[in-house]
This record gives C-alpha cells, structure tokens and sequence, in this order.
C-alpha cells in the first residue's frame, strides 16, 4: 500500500447509457476488465473525455496522487499543476469517496463476488467482482480514478 | 395600559363555581335602586332630562361621557351600572321557563299542588287531566275530559251543568259545552306552584336553595343598567334613540298603568284580559323576541332584540364577547414572500412598528438604548411613544414635550413602551386558524415596505399564498409571554405538524425546482463559478461562516466541482460543523431497480451530509416526507440546523434559478408532430372502441358487471376507456418531450403541476366528469341541443379532445365550465361544512389533556384513555410510520457517523448478547419498545451470519481479503451508540405531561377535512358498490349517524378459495322472495273452499343455489296450512285477492335488511383468488351467523350496527378504522393515536355518542361550556330551573372567566401547601398584664 495503488486495470466499454441518454453531458459506460473479471459502472463527464462504445481505456484507483504515495491531505489545491504528481500520465482524473461495499443479494451460493460504490461528486461508479482484488477498500475512504485511454 | 401579568397567588378571591338560579321579586328588589314606574323617557320640557323614576333615570348609571351615575357619582367608565325593577300588575309567564311551567304543572295535582302520578290525585281526590300548550303562552288543563265516551264522570257532568243558565239565553253555545275545559292563566299558575311543598321539589329535579317553583313566573321585572342598553343622542334629528330593552321597559310600563287603570275604574273584564295578553306578550318579547306563533295582529311591526338574541350566535355575548375578544397590540395587511428572510422571522413594516409598542422596564443593561428610544419619541423608529415613570403614576405621551429631558430622568424601574423592534418575539396568523400552526411566533424584522413578508418556506402551515392574502400579528406584552410563545409557538419549535409528525415547514416551489435543477448529474461549474454560488450563503448571521469548498470532483482535464458538492455544502459548510447527515430515500422518478444506480438518478444518498448520489426532489426536500432532509437534520441536530440549512437553500436557489433562468412560453407547450399523431391515433382507437360497446349495448350484447344495469355497465367501460386516453396522451407528452421543458420539470421534481396538467395543456384535456359520472341531459334526452338525441358517443357526454393550447371548441368549453363550476360550488360547500365540523370537534374535544399518570382525562377528571395512544408517545415525534424510532435510519447514521475504523467488527453472538446487556441498564423504555428493538438486532446479526457464511468469513477475523468484513459491518462502539440514540430518541417521544391532546385530535382531523374535495365516492371492489367518502363520510361517522348512506358489510367466507362457497353464501344473505322461485301463482275456488295454490320451480332453485324446497317455503308462508277465513270486514274473495298481491313479495330466505351481496375477488398472490362477500345493508348479526360466513372476519362500517350487534370496544375500533380509512384514500394520514382519541371519547361513556349537540351534553356537564357552544338560551334556563353549578374547569369556561386554563403549561401545581404563619404572637391587653398592676 505504500504506493495507494488500490487497484488497476483495462476496460473494455461494453455498453454506453443502455437505458438511453438521460444527461447532456454524462454518459454511463458500462465495461468489463480484461485481466480481473471484475465489472464496472461508471459515469463519465463526456463533454469533457468523449469515449465510445468498444474504446478501451486503463482505469487506476488510487489513495493519493502523490507520486511517492504518501497520503494527500484531502483538501484542494489549486495550485496542483505545478507539482508532478500521478494524474500527469493520465487523461481524465476524478475524486470522490468509497461510501458503499456490498456483497450480492440474491442468491444463497458462496461466493465471494463484492460491489465497492464510489461517488464522485455525483458521478458514480461501481466496481465488481472478486473480493481479493478490492481489497483495501474501506467505507468512507476517498480516492481518485485515473483513466487514459488506450491505443489499438 | 401595562397588562399587568396574571398570578394565580396575588387574587384575593378565586371563582370557585357559578350557581344558576331562578331571581327571586325579594332578590330583584335588593339589588335594585329604584323602583321604575313612569312610562316616560325624557321630561316634555326644555331640558330633556331623564324623568325621574323612568327607565332612564340616571341612578341606574349612566351611558353618556359627559353625565355621572347619580347613584355612585362615577363616569361612564368606572360605573359599573345599577339595576331598577317594574312591578306587573299582573303576573305572567316568562319566555324560557314555559316549557318548565308546562312540566311542572303536568305532575302535579292541579288542586292541592301535589306532585302525583296519575290521573287522580293520591292526597285530595282531585280529578286530573293532561296539560296543554293553547295559543301563544297559554296553558288549558284539559280536566274535563273522559277517557271513553260511555262514562261520564259526576264531576263532568256537574261542570256541564254549570252552563245549563248561559245555554238557555245563548242557544249557540250549547256546540261548545263539550269543548270548554279549565284556564290556567298565571295568577292560577301562580297560586298552584307557590303551594308546592318544599318536600316535594327533589321530585321535579330542582333545587330548593337555588329556587322555588313559583319564581318561574314574572311578577316583578329587574331593570338592566343604562350602560348595557345606552340611549344614543343623534346629532341628525332631535332627540335620542332608545335600545331595544328601554323601548320594551316603558311599553310594559305603560300596559301597566293601562291595567291598573282599568281595574280601577272597573272596565270590562274583556278590556283587561286583552291588556292582560298584550303585557304576557310583551314581557315575553322582552326576554325573546324571536318567539314563534306570535297571532298576526300582535306581531310587533319591526324585529327587537331580546335578552335571548344578546345571548345566542356567533356575534352573541357568549361566542362574541365572552369566549373571543378583539385585542390591542395588533396589525393586518398584506403578505408577500421574501427568501432573504429566515424561516423564524417575520417582515414588519415600519409604519406597522411605530404603532405596536411593548412595555420594556428601563433596566441597568437596556439604560442606554431606552435612552436613545425615548429620544427618538413618536416618528422615528426605534422610539417609543409613552413612558410611565416609576415615581409617579402618569403615563407621559412622547409626542410632545421635552424628550431629551424625559430621557436623562429615565431612571430604572420606568417603564417604556418602545416600538416594535428587530428580534421581537410577535405571532403571526392567518385565517382560517385551523390547526394550531396557523399562528406561530416568529421574529419581527422591521424594513421600509409596506407588507408583512415572511420566507416562503413558512408557506404552507398558515396555507397562506401571495395573490392577496392577508395576515395579522400580535404582539405579546410581557416577557413571559414572549417566553412562552417562543418556545411553544416558535416557528423552528413546529416545523413538524401534530398530525402526523411529517414536516410542514419545508422548501416548496421554486425552492425545488432549483435544487433539483442545481443537483443533476451534469451540473458542472468552474472553480469561480462554483465559489460565487456558494458565497450567496454568506450574509446577515452566516456572515462569518467560513465555507471549505472541498477538492474538485474531475481533477483532470480540467478541475470542475458538481451541484451536488454545492448542495452538500448547504448541509455542512465546512469541515468543522459537526453536523453529519445521512439519507438514504427513493426519489420521485425512481426507475425501480438498482438502487444508487437508478439511471434516472432518483436514487438519493446522502452521506455524512454529502449528496452522492441522485437529484432532490419534492420527497427529500418538500413537506409531507420524512425522507425530507431537513426533517433528518430537525430529527438529528435540532431545529436550529434545521432551519440553518433551509435558510440555505432559499438564498442560494433563487440565485441560481435566476442565473440559469427558468421561464416558460408558448414553445413549451407546443405539441410536436409525433405527439400529434400519437395522440390521433389514441382518439380514433379510443372513439372506435367507444362506438363498438354503444353497438353492442343497443343490440344487447354488452355483458353486464355484476350488480349494473346494462346502461350503466356503459358508462363505466366508456368512462374508462376515455380516462385511458388522457393518461396515455400524458405519458406520450412525457416521451415526446424535450428534458429540459420547463413545465415538465416542475412536474418531475414535484414543484408545481402534475403530468395531467401538462397533458391537458398540450395534448388533450380529457372528460369532464360531473359528479363522478360524463355530462348528464340538460336539454330534452342530451346535454346540448348540438347533438343527436341520445348520443352516447364521447363528444357528446363531455369529452374534451382538444387541448388548451389547440383550443376548445365551444360545446366542449361548455363542458368544461360546467365541470369547474362543480369544483367551485363544492369547495364553497365543503368550507361551511368542515367549518363546523372543526368547531364541533374542538369543542368536544378541547378539555382533553395527558396528565402526569400518563391518562387522558378530561377537565372535570373522567379517564378517557389509561395510557395515551396505547403506549404515552407524542404522534410529534414519530419518525417511523407510527412508530417513535425507524431502526434502520438510525443505524445507518450510527455506522457513518462512528466509522471504528480499526475496531473489530462483531459477530452474531457478541452482538446479541451485548444488545441484551446494554438494554438491561435501560430501564426506562417500555416493554414494546424494548421487544421492537432487540428483535431489530437479532435479525441484523441473523443476516451477517447469514452472509458470512455465503462469503466463507470466520468470525475470527482473519479470513483475506480484509475487505470482505466490510460486509454489515457494525463494531461495539457502533451497537452500543445505535442502542443510546434508539433510546434516547424513545425518551424524547414520550408525551410530555400537559399536552392538549383533545386540541390536537381535534385540529388533526378538522383540518385535513378541508382539503378533501371531490371524490365523495369510491367503488369498493365491484363497480356496483358504492362507499361514500370525503367530508360526508367524516361527518356521518362523528354524527354517530345511525342511517349511514351506504352500509357495507365486508365478509370473509370460512373457505375464500371455492368460487361456489362464495355463490352459496351469497344466495343465503341475499333476499329470494316467493316469486323468484316460483313458477304458478294462482286462485283456487273450490265450491267447499278457496285457496291459493303456489308450484316452487325447484330447478330454478338449484340453479340460485337456494336451499328452498316446500317445508322452508310452508315454514315462512304459515298462511298457505291455514285458509283463509271470511272475517266480518272483508270478504273472502277480497281476502284471497289480497294475499295474492303480497305473496309475491314474501321473503323465503335471506336477509330482511340486506338489499344485495356481491362476490368480491381478491387477486392478492401469484393466481390465487379469494373470495369475499361485500353486503349492502345493516343486518350485521345476521349475515355473521349465515353459515359458510366466517363471523370472527365479518366487520360492518357502520359504527351504531357494530356497537349493537358486537358491543362498544368494536364500535371504538370500527370508528378508528373507517376515519383512517376515508383519511387515506384521499391520500392523508393521521397518527392512530389521534384517532384512537377520538373513538375513545366517542365510546368512552359506554355508548356511541356522535360530536353533535346531543352528545356534547351528555359528555359535558358544564353549563356555561354547553351555552357557549350552541342552543345557549336553552342551557341557560335549564341551568337556572335545576339550580345547576359550574366548576370552571374546562377550556371554554376558564376564557369566558378568564381564569388560566389547567391544560399545558397550567398543568401543574405546587402540591406544597404552606402552612399560614400567623404574626406575631397575641398580646394581652396592656390593662391586662399583671406585672403593670400596681398592687394597692
């Protein structure tokens, strides 16, 4: 945990707004992880980062944008751009907070199968699959996502 | 004018009781002054004095400003009046005491005055007949009167005799012989009642020391005062105009004189009987003016007011004068809305403010500013505009004279009665006051307008719009009263409603459109455009707040902040508040599935009062929710927080509403091309379908519903069918849509509006429905002389195809007046109606009051309830529905409030027994609440264990990833916080000793009751049935009507599931009569005998599933074993003629009182159908014992058949029942407590009495309560003929005397009774002591 990498991948957007485009701005992708199984939903500002169906794009959770991983301070800074920090290899970055871990609710088989909420300030994304790969997520933590896109 | 504030221990004397009684002349004459016998006003001469020994002289007081009493010599003011009496010449009946008289005179022996019970006196032998009522206040005693014409009695036939002389002169009156019986004119009256032993008046209820019989008749008449019947100088034309009082006065005066003048000269007794009328006449007008039977020739010519007509109405003594008064220290005008104000003020305008003054004593830390006010005098705000100093009595006006030097006088203890001023503590009120937040306390605000403003948050508890209305304002004048209005009255104090404990002070329209508009999910805003938003929170009291805009939610590309990190920002400013909010609710346009991740972004969470996810809407934000988020906050943090962030929330919205811009025009209601069509073709499917079961009903083949007419089977598919297309022409508007058009905002976020509105506006207004039912015929066979006659199609029964934008044609605008001229005529109704019905209620329920032993009782200590609602908890505080705490609410803010991060979370075991142990040491919860909460838990720690398992997670704490004991995760700290504020939540619900519980029913159902229009009716189940709702039903149920509109028994069968069972039953209860199941019916003439002969069809029999066969029939029909027999009156051919009309109609089986069952199908789970029985009619005991019923499931919704055949405790429940059942289907709820209030005060005495007159005054004993609420003579003279007293106890008696009532904070006493030191020890007499004696 000393780089507050929580977890990292590549996604394949399966699906975007499915039950239609209720926003202007925001779309919903839906997407599948190429290495982890792992499913998410996530809600993307695409006035900002258009994405379409079929793009892939690497996702990154992490604790801190630090480059040394030593935990930020949770407050805004607007003068971030000036310093290095991880966000500067990526395209599109967003914060917000775990606020919901749940496992499946139907079903009586084991499984170890978990869904982490995130919120980022409205925008949400849910992340699922197999319990080992959300590990070190706790409620009421907060964290960034990082995604850049990925050339074919 | 200090008011000076009332002490209950500083009155040298306290009314203990009003006695009534009937005033004796000896009574009369040793109040009175003088004795009045001029029938003269005024002196003829010049001087116009009040002649001496009239009803006017000036020793009785005085009503002029410029004249003194000359009794006591004081003004107008400080005299309180003398009274004078007038002796009759002639004793006569009084007005209230006839009927009284009349009772009186029945039971006792017209001739020794004894009180007997038959016709024949038991002490003198005397004969005794009935007494009547003959003409105007005239009684006969019909003593002459034989019981058969056969025998006469002597006594009879003597008095006949007695004429024998006058019917030999007078031929003519031999006809009239018969008819003549005993006068009882009031001087016998008189006689006889005086003769009445005194032993004998318990016998006629009376009281002896409060009165005696013979009192009830006028001999002598008291004289009212001057001052309550003033003679008014007119300057117009000379001289005065008298009251009505004085005018009648001098009339019996004059008829006095009339009289004793005749009787002087010895005029004819003719003459004097006719003075004798006249007088009766007038001192009966005199008392009540409203008499009726008055002959036509004596009618007086212009209508008076009585003493009676003083009394009674809403503008009488009682209701005007004694329970209401007008005050002082007030204001009205106008209201408009302002948002900059928060919810506890009020926008007073100066103007206002100048003239509302409060006493403040000058004091050392106020010195300086009254200083200043006093300065300021009269015309300049903060001033004051009269001042009493401390040293001399006099109250100095600061208008004029010297100020400045007023001011440097001012000395502590002065009192000045300075203006109104900013943070005043006023109550604000709108009519009509139907529930006690229609007057709440605010803080005044003094501004240069000219309008009372108020946030318009505050809207909705006085119902109060801006197109006009007015408001007034009180404002308290001492400090205690500020005090307590503050913390009773107190806007912040009440933003919950009594009724149901939703929250009444909430945001409303615009409010909510822009907090939904500002909390969608691609509401973006720059750094600089997201601080200039939330700067707006940044003034008058939040001026210092600091605000901590947290980091952006899209770091990258570039730095953007959403609405719903600004919103959150209204809830928690910055990282230092305390206050953490959490929320978890459905919103308006919930999809349904998914929870947080509802794609319509419905789906609201709130966490540690951030808003992650989902768009406020009405439900989280408006009143009627307790999702509302301020209500989590009032519930959580206190009012304080509460109003806080709602006053947030209206700077901010308005802004930014104005800054996005919000308004709607033609182009929002314009329909497009798709719309059209789609609208189109739902007509024409629509119309066709219309056509299609029109045909098939002229041709009969419409198949009927059960229990209607083919016709009205019509109109019901019709009406259906057309209802559809509106919802449907709706939904496609919904579709067709752009999102961001205005009106469908305001509809989706619940502001203003319904999608109906929105459908109506463009697309098609749909059926005018008049009294639930299309357009009936108001010319000859059809609604309009435009159509066809008989046309059933839709356009011609009220259709509206069109929409407003399209335009109505003019048949169809026709149609719709008259379907708004329906709603106006029924919400003018509706007002009048529940009006009363509020004031019935109050008045019955006003006195009630939780008292410290956790009873309801009321005023005069009867016990209603042992136990308030069942379990002592305020209907206030319920979070739950219902219930005081919603555990899952409570927990979810527990475990976001208390993260324990590192702490070990729990399992099943630990949790139980730890919850067993920490509720052990809560000892002050009741047993309920106690089993509701551990049984809360113990599913809790099931369910982890539960998924534990699923997971394969030990419990020991080691199973990897660590992430899994995430999962229901809750840690010691977090169970024993939950169990704290689970309980301590409980304690605060308990009802707090005092509480006007009664009021509080009373307002809870009355107000409601106003706002249910329409809809009077609904079918339950079948189309067929009918239930009677809305205001009528309340009303039938309070009345304890016995003929309710439509009586339902509902009854369940003992199989639901068999079909034929149902069938069976069905033919039990319902009538079959002989000529259903018969098939001949005809006379048989046998020359030895005549009979009726009857052949049942027996097929047709089993076909009904009757169980009729001829035994059954013979068992029912006695007549047909015995034949009839010839009697003297009729013949028998008449008599066979005769049963053969009514055989027909013999009923062979069923129910007399049941009119018709229907079978009901209950499809409640997956396929299978229950069946029940809904039975119109009152027979509820018979249709229990039919067999296949089952009785234990059978319940009527008539409350007297339910307390007849199944006694008062079903009654009580069946009245609960059906109020909350009329309350919900017009969609209101009420706390059960209220209700169960209300049945328990209806049932409480052992029988069902309803909330009408007759029940009130078999529920109440006070008289002076009683008088005031309706019928008041009648009470009053009661009260004085039983010489009734009055223990001012209750509510109304306490404010006509104004003493403190013993309800709210009046409640308690100091039980410590201290014991009356006496002063200083009695001395002897100095003479006395024997060491001052000398000893000679």
């Amino acid at each position: 945990m000393a780089t507050g990498l929580l977890f990292e991948d590549i996604f394949d957007i399966k699906d975007v707004d499915p039950e239609g485009k209720k926003f202007d701005r925001v779309s919903r992708l839906h997407c599948d992880s190429e290495s982890f199984k792992m499913e998410l939903i996530l809600d993307i500002n695409t006035q900002l980062y258009p994405v379409e169906l079929g793009d892939k794009f690497r996702l990154v959770l992490a604790t801190t944008l630090n480059e040394d991983g030593t935990p930020g301070d949770g407050e805004f800074n607007p003068l971030w751009e000036n310093n290095p920090t991880r966000a500067d290899q990526f395209e599109y970055v967003m914060y917000g907070k775990v606020y919901r871990i749940e496992g499946e609710e139907s079903g009586g088989d084991v499984t170890s199968k978990l869904s982490a909420y995130v919120s980022f300030g409205g925008l949400l994304m849910r992340l699922q699959g197999d319990a080992n790969n959300l590990h070190g997520m706790t409620v009421d933590q907060n964290l960034y996502l990082l995604l850049k896109k990925l050339a074919f | 004018m200090v008011k000076e504030q009332y002490r209950g221990t500083d009155v040298a004397k306290k009314i203990s009781q009003v006695c009534f009684g009937v005033q004796t002349p000896q009574e009369m004459r040793q109040y009175s002054h003088i004795h009045c016998v001029s029938k003269n006003l005024y002196s003829q001469d010049l001087s116009h004095q009040a002649v001496e020994f009239g009803v006017l002289d000036r020793r009785m007081g005085t009503s002029q400003k410029d004249k003194n009493c000359d009794s006591c010599g004081k003004n107008l003011a400080e005299c309180v009046g003398h009274y004078g009496y007038v002796d009759l010449e002639l004793p006569c009946f009084h007005a209230g005491y006839f009927r009284s008289v009349m009772n009186i005179l029945q039971m006792i022996c017209k001739s020794c005055s004894r009180v007997i019970k038959c016709t024949t006196c038991l002490y003198c032998g005397a004969m005794n007949g009935t007494v009547k009522k003959c003409g105007l206040l005239k009684i006969v005693h019909e003593k002459y009167k034989s019981a058969t014409k056969k025998i006469i009695r002597p006594e009879i036939e003597e008095f006949y005799q007695s004429f024998s002389l006058a019917v030999k002169h007078n031929k003519e009156l031999d006809n009239f012989v018969h008819r003549a019986q005993e006068d009882l004119n009031p001087l016998v009256v008189l006689e006889l009642l005086r003769n009445i032993p005194n032993r004998d008046l318990p016998l006629l209820v009376m009281n002896s020391k409060a009165s005696r019989p013979e009192d009830l008749i006028i001999t002598r008449i008291i004289v009212p005062p001057l001052c309550i019947r003033p003679s008014v100088v007119t300057d117009l034309k000379s001289g005065t105009n008298e009251d009505d009082l004085t005018m009648k006065l001098t009339e019996i005066i004059f008829l006095n004189d009339v009289i004793q003048k005749h009787r002087a000269t010895g005029a004819k007794s003719q003459m004097i009987m006719e003075d004798w009328d006249f007088l009766q006449l007038q001192c009966a007008l005199y008392i009540n003016s409203e008499l009726s039977g008055i002959p036509f020739n004596m009618k007086p010519q212009k209508a008076t007011r009585g003493f009676v007509q003083r009394l009674k109405g809403k503008q009488g003594r009682f209701r005007g004068n004694l329970s209401g008064k007008r005050v002082d220290f007030s204001g009205r005008t106008v209201i408009s809305p302002d948002p900059n104000l928060r919810i506890d003020q009020v926008g007073v305008p100066v103007h206002v403010a100048k003239v509302l003054t409060y006493p403040e004593r000058v004091t050392k830390s106020n010195i300086a500013l009254m200083r200043k006010i006093v300065m300021n005098g009269c015309d300049k705000h903060p001033g004051a505009n009269f001042i009493q100093q401390r040293h001399n009595n006099m109250k100095r006006f600061l208008k004029y004279g010297n100020r400045e030097k007023i001011a440097n006088e001012l000395r502590y203890g002065d009192i000045v009665e300075r203006h109104l001023m900013d943070g005043d503590v006023c109550l604000f009120n709108r009519q009509p006051s139907l529930h006690k937040l229609s007057i709440m306390a605010h803080f005044a605000k003094v501004a240069n307008h000219r309008t009372f403003r108020f946030n318009e948050c505050v809207c909705n508890p006085y119902n109060a719009d801006f197109d006009g209305d007015e408001m007034n304002l009180h404002l308290p004048q001492t400090e205690e009263a500020k005090a307590e209005a503050l913390f009773l009255m107190g806007t912040k104090n009440n933003m919950v409603t009594p009724r149901n404990g939703e929250p009444l002070i909430a945001a409303i329209q615009d409010f909510i459109t822009a907090a939904y508009l500002l909390t969608q999910k691609d509401v973006f805003f720059s750094r600089a455009q997201a601080a200039r938003l939330i700067s707006y929170i940044i003034a008058y009291e939040d001026r210092t707040t600091k605000i901590d805009l947290p980091p952006p939610c899209i770091i990258k590309p570039s730095t953007l902040w959403t609405g719903k990190q600004i919103f959150s920002l209204i809830l928690k400013p910055n990282k230092k508040s305390p206050i953490k909010a959490c929320l978890r609710a459905k919103g308006k346009q919930y999809c349904g599935k998914g929870e947080d991740l509802c794609y319509n972004d419905s789906y609201i969470v709130i966490y540690n009062s951030q808003l992650l996810a989902g768009a406020m809407d009405k439900s989280t934000l408006g009143s009627g929710s307790k999702n509302n988020i301020f209500y989590i906050l009032l519930r959580d943090y206190g009012q304080k927080v509460a109003a806080d962030a709602m006053w947030r929330l209206a700077r901010i919205c308005p802004i930014y509403l104005s800054n996005r811009g919000f308004s709607i025009g033609i182009g929002d209601v314009t329909p497009g091309e798709g719309l059209l069509q789609a609208k189109h073709q739902l007509l024409t499917e629509g119309y066709k379908k219309c056509d299609e079961f029109i045909l098939a009903l002229s041709r009969g083949k419409l198949p009927s519903q059960p229990g209607c007419t083919p016709e009205q089977t019509l109109e019901a598919v019709i009406l259906k069918e057309l209802s559809v297309i509106r919802d449907y022409a709706g939904k496609a508007c919904l579709k067709e849509m752009d999102k961001s058009n205005t009106p469908l905002i305001m509809a989706i976020c619940g502001s203003k509006g319904s999608f109906i509105n929105i459908s109506q506006m463009i697309a098609c207004v749909g059926q005018q429905a008049i009294g639930g039912n299309r357009v009936p015929n108001g010319f000859e066979d059809r609604p309009l002389p435009h159509f066809e006659k008989h046309s059933k199609d839709p356009a011609a029964r009220g259709f509206v195809a069109n929409s407003f934008y399209s335009g109505l044609t003019a048949t169809e605008f026709f149609f719709h007046t008259m379907g708004g001229r329906e709603g106006l005529v029924d919400t003018a109704v509706k007002t009048a109606e529940t009006g009363y019905m509020q004031r019935r209620l109050v008045k019955s329920l006003e006195d009630l009051c939780g008292h410290y032993d956790l009873t309801v009782r009321t005023s005069t200590k009867d016990v209603v309830q042992f136990v308030y609602g069942e379990d002592g908890l305020d209907p206030t505080d319920m979070e739950g529905k219902n219930r005081p705490v919603d555990f899952n609410r409570v927990l979810q803010v527990v475990q976001a409030n208390f993260q324990c991060t590192h702490k070990k979370p729990l399992c099943e075991k630990y949790i139980k027994s730890q919850a067993e142990d920490l509720l052990k040491k809560k000892s002050e919860i009741s047993d309920d609440f106690r089993k509701d909460l551990l049984n809360f838990i113990n599913k809790y720690a099931e369910d982890l264990t539960k998924c534990r398992t699923r997971y394969g997670i030990n419990d020991n704490g080691k199973t990897q990833p660590a992430v899994l004991y995430q999962l229901q995760r809750i840690t010691s700290k977090q169970l024993q916080e939950f169990i704290n504020m689970a309980c301590s939540k409980y304690m605060k619900s308990r009802l707090e000793p005092g509480t006007a519980v009664g009021a509080l029913c009373a307002q809870s159902i009355g107000e409601p009751g106003t706002q249910m229009t329409l809809k009077t009716f609904h079918f339950a189940g079948v189309a067929s049935m009918n239930i009677t709702l809305g205001v009528p039903r309340i009303k039938e149920i309070i009345n304890a009507s016995k003929n309710i509109s439509t009586p339902i028994i509902t009854a369940h069968l003992t199989n639901d599931k068999d079909a034929d069972i149902a069938r069976i039953a069905k033919g039990r209860i319902e009538k079959t009569t002989l000529s259903e199941i018969c098939s001949l019916m005809e006379e048989v003439y046998q020359p030895d005998d005549c009979y009726i002969l009857i052949k049942i069809d027996l097929q047709r029999c089993r076909l009904l599933k009757i169980e009729v066969n001829a035994d059954t029939v013979r068992y029912n029909l006695y007549i047909l074993t015995v034949h009839p027999a010839a009697n003297a009156k009729q013949s028998l051919y008449n008599i066979v003629q005769m049963l053969k009309e009514a055989m027909p109609k013999v009923v062979v089986q069923g129910l007399h009182a049941v009119s018709r069952a229907v079978i009901h199908i209950d499809e409640s789970d997956a396929g299978q159908e229950k069946y029940k029985l809904l039975v119109e009619g009152n027979d509820l005991g018979g249709v229990m014992a039919i067999p296949g019923v089952a009785g234990e499931r059978t319940t009527s919704n008539n409350t007297i058949e339910v307390e007849r055949c199944l006694g008062i405790e079903a009654a009580r429940q069946t009245i609960i029942n059906e109020v909350e059942y009329t309350m919900v289907s017009h969609g209101m709820s009420i706390d059960r407590r209220h209700l169960m209030l209300l049945a328990d005060l209806m049932t409480y005495k052992g029988e069902v009495l309803g909330i009408t007159r007759y029940g009130l005054a078999r529920m109440k004993e006070s008289v002076l309560m009683l008088a005031s609420f309706e019928k008041t003579a009648d009470h009053l003279f009661d009260a004085a003929y039983y010489g009734q007293t009055d223990v001012i106890t209750g509510v109304s008696e306490c404010i006509i005397m104004g003493i403190p009532m013993n309800i709210g904070t009046g409640v308690f006493k100091l039980l410590h009774k201290p014991v009356k030191k006496v002063r200083g020890e009695r001395r002897n007499l100095i003479f006395d002591q024997p060491e001052l004696h000398l000893n000679t």
